[in-house]
């Protein structure tokens, strides 16, 4: 290639093969050419359109639904009194906080759990770390249903783990199911598997000869850890806490079949308001609500982590 | 004391996988357990419970919708997501930032929200809740899982090969079919059991979109739930997981497809 071909300038013409290019086809050394690239560019259509079409589109029409009346809140015209509503009754503030708390709370023990998880699992090797990567994938793919069924049959007072402890007179018969505590073992259990595999993608990421300088250096385990692991696994440990948070506040398995009706999630009550009381315009100020939250919970944990992560 | 620390390390893992796997492991025992109640003391081995499945029709045809809907939905997102990966990386430059975040949007926005959405939006054309809507929550929700499966193809994949099919002559739609395509078909096939998968055993996504004549799997046996819990259940459950679980170790297996990169 000769020099001073720049990216952009129209060099086809000297190339005996550019006839036969087609659109986007061009050699990535003499970098895109205009005009072509955009052909390519439209390759991401397809998938622009769906995202568009099947939830940009549809997310304003709830955004506009949830100015609405309704059958709880009679007006003549659209405003903002359903989210005033749901802020500023007690029974519907209670159930933002709530949703809020155990996203935080699952967040914060998931998160530990999880890094110590990462560190160790690439010390294991070949087939074994396959294995173990694709066990974290299982419940995952095994689905909901089938996890939320297991916590249901565990976690009884005289279910198959408690049932002993009680019966030998340990432990007085602990009500777990219909309490935060049954929603959070279970969403740790859900959210765990993210959170190592997400983690475990940035730790191992972190070049070995770090490693070797620090040892060289004289630098024990802990200090290694101190300086080089941490350090460089803040960014994992950031999008981490994002997934995480996300997941747990946007859940509606785990609360809705072990929390019961008395603790409702934003999650649940918008399945309630669909299908039991049919507010439409509520149930979208509650969308909305959560989308809200979700990522105001974002921009709080990239502002809370920024400081640690180094450029 | 570096034993010690081993050990501890070792028995720390173990644990995170009964905690994380225990449940389904526990479910699947229960499903070939002979005792009446779900759940009991192990009391010896029957296939009782899934004989029993037989006796209802209501799984089959939910799961036969299902099957449906996962089938359309993933070749669409797979479809998609192919062209979007291809003129991601033909590009040969990092994503922008807002188009990488457009892409993962389906991730970030709680699925029953996205239910919502869809509820509301097919309402305007009069359709409300059916087949049609289901398919195309489904495919939103399989987009960023496919994408990221062909993303990790085009990290392998070399462009230059299609320019050297090119230069030999052949068009774009033959270097795809003779270069391109065959060389992604793995993550392909990936990216498209993933998303069968994902969306098959699916609830929150389909949660107002069912109707009377189309309701899927999950819905089916959640209704299921509310009213009694029997080790049938179970036992359907097991099936869902087994199916799951041979389609991920024969993609690990055979097709060296690893989830994380």
């Amino acid at each position: 290639m000769p020099d001073g071909i720049e990216a952009g300038d129209v060099v086809v013409a000297d190339v005996p093969w550019a006839s036969h290019a087609s659109p986007g086809g061009v050699d990535s050394r003499i970098g895109p050419l205009k005009g072509r690239r955009d052909v390519t560019r439209l390759l991401l259509a397809p998938s622009l359109v769906l995202l568009g079409l099947f939830l940009g589109i549809p997310l304003i029409v709830v955004l506009v639904a949830s100015f609405q009346p309704n059958v709880l809140i009679p007006r003549d015209s659209a405003g903002l009194y359903n989210y005033t509503y749901l802020i500023a009754q007690p029974y519907y503030a209670k159930i933002l906080v709530r949703t809020i708390w155990l996203g935080i709370v699952a967040t914060i023990v998931t998160l530990p759990l999880g890094y110590a998880a990462a560190l160790l699992l690439p010390r294991l090797r070949g087939r074994l770390a396959n294995m173990a990567v694709m066990g974290l994938t299982f419940p995952i793919l095994a689905g909901p249903l089938v996890v939320i069924l297991g916590w249901m049959a565990l976690l009884p007072a005289h279910g198959p783990l408690f049932g002993p402890l009680v019966r030998w007179g340990l432990i007085a018969p602990p009500r777990i199911i219909g309490t935060d505590t049954a929603v959070l073992i279970s969403l740790v259990q859900f959210m765990l598997p993210f959170a190592i595999l997400t983690l475990y993608t940035t730790i191992k990421q972190i070049p070995h000869e770090l490693y070797e300088a620090a040892e060289s250096l004289g630098a024990g385990p802990l200090r290694e850890f101190r300086d080089v692991t941490l350090p460089l696994s803040m960014p994992g440990v950031l999008s981490t806490s994002i997934i995480l948070f996300s997941l747990g506040a946007s859940s509606y398995i785990s609360p809705h079949y072990l929390g019961g009706a008395a603790n409702l999630t934003l999650t649940t009550l918008i399945g309630q308001f669909i299908l039991a009381t049919y507010n439409n315009a509520l149930a979208s100020a509650a969308a909305i609500l959560l989308l809200l939250i979700m990522v105001l919970c974002m921009v709080g944990l990239v502002l809370l982590f920024r400081p640690l992560i180094r450029p | 004391m570096k034993r010690v620390a081993t050990a501890a390390g070792w028995t720390y893992l173990t644990a995170v996988y009964v905690f994380v796997i225990g449940p389904v492991v526990f479910v699947a025992a229960e499903s070939v357990n002979s005792a009446k109640a779900f759940p009991s003391a192990f009391a010896g081995v029957t296939l009782h419970w899934y004989q029993a499945i037989l006796a209802h029709p209501e799984f089959f045809s939910a799961a036969w919708t299902s099957t449906l809907i996962a089938a359309v939905s993933s070749a669409v997102a797979t479809a998609a997501a192919f062209t979007a990966g291809y003129a991601l990386r033909r590009r040969g430059r990092q994503e922008s930032a807002v188009l990488s975040t457009l892409l993962a949007s389906p991730l970030l926005v709680p699925q029953i929200v996205i239910s919502l959405a869809m509820l509301q939006f097919a309402g305007l054309f009069g359709l409300g809740a059916g087949f049609a809507s289901l398919i195309a929550v489904h495919t939103i929700h399989g987009l960023p899982f496919a994408l990221r499966l062909v993303l990790t193809g085009f990290a392998r994949f070399n462009f230059s090969l299609e320019d050297a099919s090119f230069s030999l002559g052949a068009g774009r739609v033959t270097t795809w079919r003779e270069v391109t395509l065959p060389l992604l078909r793995p993550n392909l096939i990936a990216g498209f059991t993933f998303c069968f998968i994902l969306s098959f055993v699916n609830l929150p996504i389909s949660l107002f979109l069912t109707d009377a004549q189309t309701t899927t799997l999950p819905l089916v046996m959640f209704a299921y739930i509310e009213s009694r819990i029997d080790p049938m259940l179970a036992a359907v459950a097991t099936v869902v997981v087994v199916v799951a679980g041979i389609a991920t170790l024969v993609l690990e297996r055979y097709l060296k497809i690893r989830l994380v990169e």
